[in-house]
């Protein structure tokens, strides 16, 4: 009898115990926040940051090596990687770039697709949280326009997903409908904007400028060309008097710009909070730590075509733009390439050269003028803290001239548009009489590395041309191919044509 | 709170079972000696058990014995290498005993999941190593003492470093997600660390390695699970003491290096010559002395046996500034009351471990670093504010000092573990065993890295930068079994009734902080940084997560007269880290066997027991949280754009990851059939098993469309989908499978004249892991593509393709056809989209042959292992064998594959080297001192080598299997990219080691 009592009675507490300590599997967060939590919040510096936290995937990979920006200057005639022996062959993808062969599998290709459709993906979230406010919903609408306006111009035929998207593998839809989407989402929400200076944030003229630069390439991206319209969307800028021209052209572009007049949208870089503006790394040679006082050994990677920097006159201030010749460190001494190519005519002593040797496989490493257009900081780390501008007021001027010029060749306004940007740099050295030549060249030695040539170059129809190690390239290229990861994941994404 | 709820319920427990208690009992003490048949000499330490039940002792040194006993008592005797023989007591009070010598292995006890089982009984895939079947050595992690001793277990260590803990794969790749090594049992604690556990205080391991044996174990079962039994006190002998001592000294020295030029050589070939001569290898490199000490005291008195044990380590690398120190102390005590029915048992163990390591990027530069370069510059050695501290730099491309890099970054580090477990059993009637665990194991530890202010490499840029982080991990289980066995006629019958709930917990916190005035203060006041704001070079971070998982299990295992036998097991799981309506699993196992030499008579067959098994396991994923949306913490931002104004920056909400709510169970379903077989009574003994294994739902993280509606239906908080923002989700996607063969016989005993040999041989063939698919409906891709091999110069084209259809890890790229006249490459191809394979790194097959002589005294041992079929991509000549002018910077490998090329490297197959080897793992020499002393029972001096040869063509550092790959730090894909050898390698070791063993009575 005691013996099945205790047999009971063990077994049942064992089981008790068993029973009563498991807590229910449920998965507890320390460390993160809940979603529903998070957004049921009523601080107004909550509902802020959420507000900017549109814009944080932006800064992202827009200005480091492998980006979007990476595609649009290398494949362009302004820059070139050119690969020094082993170094930078990186499975030949830059001299695929520059020579406009290439492939769906590049990575930077699907790096640029991944950056925008992350920050719209973001975007998206935040629509369906605080859609219902009307502001908040216009600025972000308009803000995604502006990541579409980016990826019509790479990509050209790309699925539109919205908030109200529910299909998870959303199909690729023709450019024309993806520039109507575009328009529309800045038209129907212009008035909603706010029409005084923001830093870094969408307001009026940032829309503006978002259709400036549609209509100004509408004839590309739809075949209808909306000069006037162009035209229209600039004048509202200037009107507005809220933006002008810097007295000097590089305070747009110094460490501290945040004050610039001039710059109507900039990617909010910083180098502690913010980072993915890498320029000193991409750009500068590996002995130029000693320049700058780098925190991180430069890769030695980009430069600039000799023609293109030859389309510079010493006269221009913009010429600056570039770094040539000897290099010092920091303290003056001059600095020396110990491994300088036995061949290369300089010799160890560092100095950049606008003339470049070829572009592969045995560049010298000293060769080619570099981007110094950002200030590099003395003592800065890889990344920058200068705002990257995505919209300028200079560049608003050139667009009203050329879409007046487009309409009109002999439009004095045209004419004049142009010479009040160049007379900031160029002083007493106006153009008599525009030409598409004068026009390019002129938007070239303004806009250099600003990730604006490719698209430049295409709607003066010279994208196809031959030049420096680069052949004549077919119209098919004029769109980058749609990613092959991207397709891997989304079937309904259709290839572009001649890929 | 919880914790105290846990201590109390658990207190309760054993509250109530104490005061359920009887005891009743009426004894007569028994007497007696036992000889061996042989020759008569007395058997000590021959095991003596009432039969049904637990009282037992031992006999002494002399053969002798004294038990109580109850009436009618039977008493058993077993002693390894003898028949069984039982007695009736009926009225004897002296009973003397000769035992007959039996080769059969047959009675050997194998720890299975829960329980022991003799191992004529097992019907599984499962291998059982005692103590003498270690590998001996400077063996300073438990793997080691097993490596290549079980068909179908791979254990590597690639190079020789002291710190890496070995990689283990048991029988081959066969899930990829979160767990790939198997699940540890640390004396029946469930995931417990190995770390707890010195290789001296290991009596046994046990290795379930199909998926019948370890579907016990359910959800974490599927990478299979090693048992680890440590050393205990013996009950049974009477009160005894026992000291052992073993205790040996280590030298290691380089045991293969990478041939470059010399410095005449490297400037006849363009190279910079900058005057001096270095031999940088040399530099890095020292002998290396380790010793190592383990005093344990085991003992028995009254009820009670106990075992403490004492360990002390310190290894020191072949490379200078790599070392450890490790202190590791476990006491082990067991208490009997109420006539053996009652046992409580409590072992804890406490280790420190304080640790050295370098840059591992010092490897590569001793290799290829400029040989006509001095250490220290002359120009600036003695200017004491010189800003490499003296040290040789030039501002070149991926260009350091390899002895500055290895003295100017320090990398400092200490882990503590400890594991309490306390297990009360309590035989409730006679048969019935009712068993409560409460286990804690906890790891705590702290890492410092300080790169000094003339550290070239990275410290100069941020002038001095401290790092400093913690940890601490903790796994709480409380586990509740009943046991029930039964005889009903010729069957026994075992059952097995179980709960249990485990919770793991992982916090910690770091910091990084920059620009210092001094180097000397290191990580150890990061109050003197002056930048310890967010800044590209500092950090400040926090984490802490938990995990719940809850589990029953039942299990019956059955005998029919020793010819029939069956197992069937099921473990129910919920795990909180799962989608909410996914969090349950169910993983069943079935096993059957029979054993002919019962049915038939089968002559010189002895034993032949035909086995089959088939078993699902699970896995679980890399994290818990993989289901849930939630906000992580994103970039800060600045509102008004103006770093000089603070009030004004927050931290962003990020979207954490793109959530995945219907995240189940990975399963795996395992088929083995095998085949235990002994001939000449037993002489020649082993086994075969052939196993094949389907993988489904396969946990993985594939790339989704990014910004599109989330594909597994996470939803926002309006009802609609989640966008997804990632691109990339964690989902049951795809399908494995792969299968093998394994071999193990030994021939007990040769008689060679005075010399007895024993050989033992195992060998696996693979078949190596197929890729079924990786989509499940709609969502899948058509491929990964993995690893490139780096920089310079190679840092876009992977070169290892997992494709569906294929096997896995593939290794692609062109083939290589020769050089031209121009010593440039000729290759069958340029373009991608045309390479082919060109090798794979999962080995064909692997084998061990263990040889044992002993001679009177003397024994010797020596393990042959080799691993075959594997390639391995040989980064060193991929990079640096080129004669190019780019390369100059750079000294060149040379090696008999070698061509003469003057392009810049490109990747082909002409670096993929078969990589098969045979190599002496092992080889020792013992003499077993003859003593005659009242305290001294042994003493004994061997001499062990490791690692004394290799065979093998290929040319790199290290032919051994690369299972994954050092470079790429996420674990899910670097287990897709197997066959790499990187750079960063340490070197390999050679070992000579001697030692002492003491045992004291």
């Amino acid at each position: 009898m005691m013996r099945v009592i205790n047999k009971k009675m063990v077994a049942l507490t064992l089981f008790v115990i068993l029973a009563t300590a498991c807590e229910a599997p449920d998965q507890k967060i320390f460390d993160e926040i809940d979603r529903d939590f998070a957004l049921s919040s009523t601080d107004p510096t909550v509902l802020a940051s959420f507000a900017a936290s549109a814009y944080t995937p932006l800064n992202g990979t827009w200005g480091a090596h492998n980006s979007l920006w990476s595609l649009h200057e290398v494949s362009s005639d302004e820059m070139a990687i050119t690969q020094k022996g082993a170094d930078w062959e990186d499975g030949g993808q830059w001299i695929r770039v520059h020579r406009h062969q290439y492939q769906p599998t590049e990575e930077s290709i699907n790096n640029g697709w991944a950056y925008c459709y992350s920050a719209i993906g973001n975007i998206n979230n935040l629509l369906k949280s605080f859609g219902s406010n009307a502001i908040l919903r216009a600025n972000f609408e308009v803000l995604r326009a502006m990541i579409y306006l980016w990826l019509i111009d790479a990509y050209g035929n790309v699925p539109i997903i919205t908030e109200e998207t529910t299909d998870s593998t959303p199909p690729t839809v023709p450019r024309a409908q993806v520039y109507a989407f575009i328009e529309s989402s800045v038209v129907n929400n212009l008035d909603k904007l706010e029409k005084a200076r923001t830093y870094a944030t969408v307001n009026y003229y940032v829309g503006q400028a978002i259709l400036a630069k549609l209509y100004l390439n509408a004839q590309v991206y739809t075949g209808t060309a909306q000069w006037q319209k162009a035209a229209d969307a600039c004048q509202a800028i200037i009107s507005s008097g809220v933006y002008s021209l810097e007295p000097n052209f590089f305070n747009n572009f110094v460490t501290r710009n945040s004050g610039s007049v001039e710059n109507i949208f900039v990617l909010n870089y910083d180098e502690n909070n913010a980072g993915g503006f890498n320029l000193p790394q991409m750009t500068l040679h590996y002995a130029s730590q000693a320049t700058f006082n780098l925190q991180q050994q430069p890769w030695n990677g980009y430069s600039t075509l000799e023609e293109f920097y030859n389309s510079f006159n010493s006269a221009d201030s913009r010429i600056n733009s570039f770094l040539v010749g000897p290099q010092f460190s920091s303290d003056g001494k001059r600095l020396e390439d110990l491994s300088a190519e036995p061949n290369d005519p300089d010799g160890p002593p560092l100095t950049f050269t606008p003339q470049i040797n070829m572009l592969a496989p045995n560049a010298f490493r000293q060769s080619g003028a570099r981007v110094g257009k950002w200030e590099f900081r003395l003592g800065a780390g890889p990344n920058l803290s200068n705002d990257y501008p995505i919209f300028r007021y200079s560049d608003i001027l050139l667009m009203r001239a050329e879409a007046l010029w487009r309409i009109n060749n002999a439009s004095a306004e045209a004419l004049s548009l142009v010479n009040q940007v160049r007379a900031r740099s160029w002083p007493g050295n106006p153009i008599a009489a525009l030409t598409a030549d004068e026009l390019l060249a002129e938007r070239g030695r303004e806009m250099f590395a600003e990730g604006y040539r490719r698209q430049d170059l295409i709607r003066f129809g010279r994208f196809n041309q031959a030049w420096w190690e680069k052949p004549a390239s077919a119209a098919t290229k004029n769109i980058f191919p749609i990613p092959q990861a991207q397709r891997l994941s989304n079937p309904d994404l259709q290839q572009n044509p001649g890929y | 709170m919880n914790q105290f709820y846990l201590f109390t319920r658990r207190c309760l427990a054993i509250v109530l079972m104490l005061g359920s208690l009887v005891a009743v009992a009426q004894q007569r003490t028994v007497t007696g000696k036992v000889t061996s048949a042989d020759d008569n000499s007395p058997v000590p330490g021959v095991n003596i058990l009432e039969k049904g039940t637990s009282n037992g002792t031992a006999t002494d040194a002399n053969g002798n014995y004294t038990i109580s006993v109850g009436p009618n008592a039977t008493l058993v005797f077993t002693f390894v290498g003898f028949a069984t023989k039982e007695e009736a007591v009926g009225a004897r009070s002296v009973i003397d005993v000769s035992l007959t010598s039996d080769v059969t292995a047959l009675s050997e006890i194998v720890v299975t999941g829960y329980g022991t089982q003799e191992k004529k009984e097992i019907t599984s895939a499962v291998a059982s190593l005692k103590e003498k079947d270690f590998n001996q050595g400077n063996v300073t992690t438990p793997g080691q003492l097993i490596q290549g001793k079980v068909a179908g277990l791979s254990i590597v260590r690639p190079g020789g470093d002291p710190n890496q803990s070995p990689t283990f794969r048991l029988r081959g790749i066969s899930t990829f997600g979160a767990n790939t090594a198997p699940l540890i049992v640390l004396d029946g604690v469930v995931g417990a660390s190995l770390d707890n556990v010195d290789p001296n205080d290991i009596q046994s391991i046990d290795v379930l390695k199909d998926g019948s044996a370890a579907a016990i174990y359910g959800a974490r079962g599927s990478s299979g699970v090693i048992m680890v039994t440590t050393k205990s006190g013996k009950a049974g002998r009477g009160t005894y003491t026992n000291v052992d001592y073993n205790g040996f000294v280590t030298f290691d020295q380089v045991a293969n290096n990478i041939t470059v030029l010399s410095p005449q050589e490297f400037v006849a070939r363009g190279g910079q010559d900058f005057g001096s001569s270095t031999n940088w290898f040399n530099e890095l490199t020292q002998n290396a002395t380790s010793q190592t000490h383990n005093i344990s005291l085991t003992g028995a008195s009254g009820n009670t046996t106990y075992r403490a044990a004492v360990n002390f380590r310190d290894n020191q690398g072949i490379v200078k500034g790599v070392d450890f120190q490790r202190l590791n102390t476990r006491l082990q005590v067991t208490q009997q009351a109420l006539d053996g029915k009652l046992r409580f048992d409590a072992s804890l163990a406490y280790n420190t471990r304080s640790q050295e390591s370098i840059n591992m990027a010092a490897f590569r530069y001793a290799v290829i670093y400029n040989p006509t370069a001095p250490i220290f510059d002359p120009a600036t050695e003695n200017n004491p504010n010189d800003q490499f501290g003296g040290y040789f730099q030039r501002p070149l491309f991926d260009f350091f000092n390899p002895v500055a890099l290895a003295r100017q970054q320090q990398f400092l580090g200490e882990r503590r573990n400890s594991l309490a477990n306390f297990r009360v059993e309590y035989d409730i009637v006679e048969n019935l065993t009712a068993s409560v665990n409460y286990a804690e194991d906890r790891e705590a530890g702290w890492d410092g890295s300080y790169w000094s202010k003339q550290d070239f490499n990275f410290g100069i840029g941020g002038d001095g930068v401290a790092r400093r982080t913690t940890f601490d991990n903790i796994n709480r289980l409380l586990e509740g079994t009943l046991k029930y066995s039964k005889s009903f006629n010729k069957l026994n019958a075992d059952f097995l009734l179980g709960a249990a709930t485990q919770k793991r917990g992982s916090e910690g916190f770091g910091v990084q902080v920059n620009r210092f005035l001094f180097d000397v203060t290191g990580f150890n006041q990061l109050a003197f940084a002056s930048n310890r704001a967010p800044s590209n070079l500092t950090e400040v971070y926090s984490f802490k997560n938990e995990n719940i998982l809850n589990s029953a299990f039942a299990r019956i295992n059955l005998n029919h007269s020793n010819t029939y036998f069956l197992s069937a097991s099921v473990r129910s799981e919920s795990f909180s880290g799962f989608g909410q309506d996914e969090k349950t699993g169910v993983f069943p196992a079935a096993s059957a066997g029979v054993q002919l030499t019962e049915l038939f008579d089968m002559g010189p067959v002895s034993n032949l027991k035909f086995r089959v098994s088939y078993g699902v396991t699970g896995n679980l994923p890399p994290a818990a949280n993989l289901a849930l949306a939630t906000f992580a913490p994103g970039q800060i931002i600045d509102f008004d754009g103006d770093p000089l104004t603070l009030d004004d920056t927050y931290v962003s909400l990020r979207q954490a990851r793109d959530p995945n709510p219907t995240l189940k169970w990975e399963t795996k379903k395992e088929f083995n059939v095998g085949f235990d077989f002994g001939l000449f009574n037993n002489r020649l003994t082993g086994s075969m098993e052939y196993y094949t294994r389907n993988i489904d739902d396969l946990l993985f993280g594939i790339n989704i469309p990014a910004g599109a509606p989330n594909p597994f239906g996470a939803k926002a908080e309006d009802g609609s989908p989640l966008s997804n923002v990632a691109g990339f989700a964690w989902a049951n996607i795809g399908s494995l499978q792969a299968g093998g063969f394994e071999f193990i016989a030994s021939y007990n005993d040769i008689k060679l004249g005075p010399v007895s040999w024993t050989p033992t041989v195992n060998f696996t063939i693979y078949q190596r892991t197929q890729i079924k698919s990786f989509s499940v409906g709609d969502l899948g891709i058509s491929e990964i593509r993995l690893a490139t091999p780096g920089s310079p110069g190679q840092n876009n084209n992977p070169i290892i393709w997992n494709r569906p259809g294929e096997t896995l890890g593939n290794m692609y790229g062109p083939r290589y056809q020769g050089i031209d006249e121009n010593g440039r490459y000729v290759l069958s191809t340029d373009n991608v989209d045309e390479w082919e394979v060109v090798g794979n790194g999962l080995p064909l097959g692997e084998g061990g042959l263990l040889n044992t002589f002993t001679y009177k005294n003397w024994d010797l041992n020596f393990f042959l292992r080799a691993v075959w079929g594997h390639t391995l991509y040989n980064s060193y000549r991929g990079f640096y064998e080129n004669r190019d002018p780019a390369s100059n910077t750079w000294n060149s490998v040379t090696t008999s594959k070698t061509p003469y090329v003057t392009q810049s490297p490109t990747f082909s197959s002409l670096f993929v080297e078969d990589a098969s080897f045979i190599r002496l793992d092992n080889m020792s020499i013992g003499y077993n001192i003859p003593v005659k002393s009242a305290y001294l029972s042994r003493a004994r001096v061997y001499f062990a080598g490791q690692n004394l040869f290799t065979i093998t063509n290929y040319t790199g550092i290290d032919p051994e299997v690369r299972y994954n790959d050092t470079e790429n730090g996420d674990t899910f894909t670097s287990n897709l990219a197997p066959g790499l050898e990187r750079r960063n390698t340490y070197f390999t070791t050679r070992s000579l080691t001697f030692g002492v063993t003491l045992n004291f009575k």
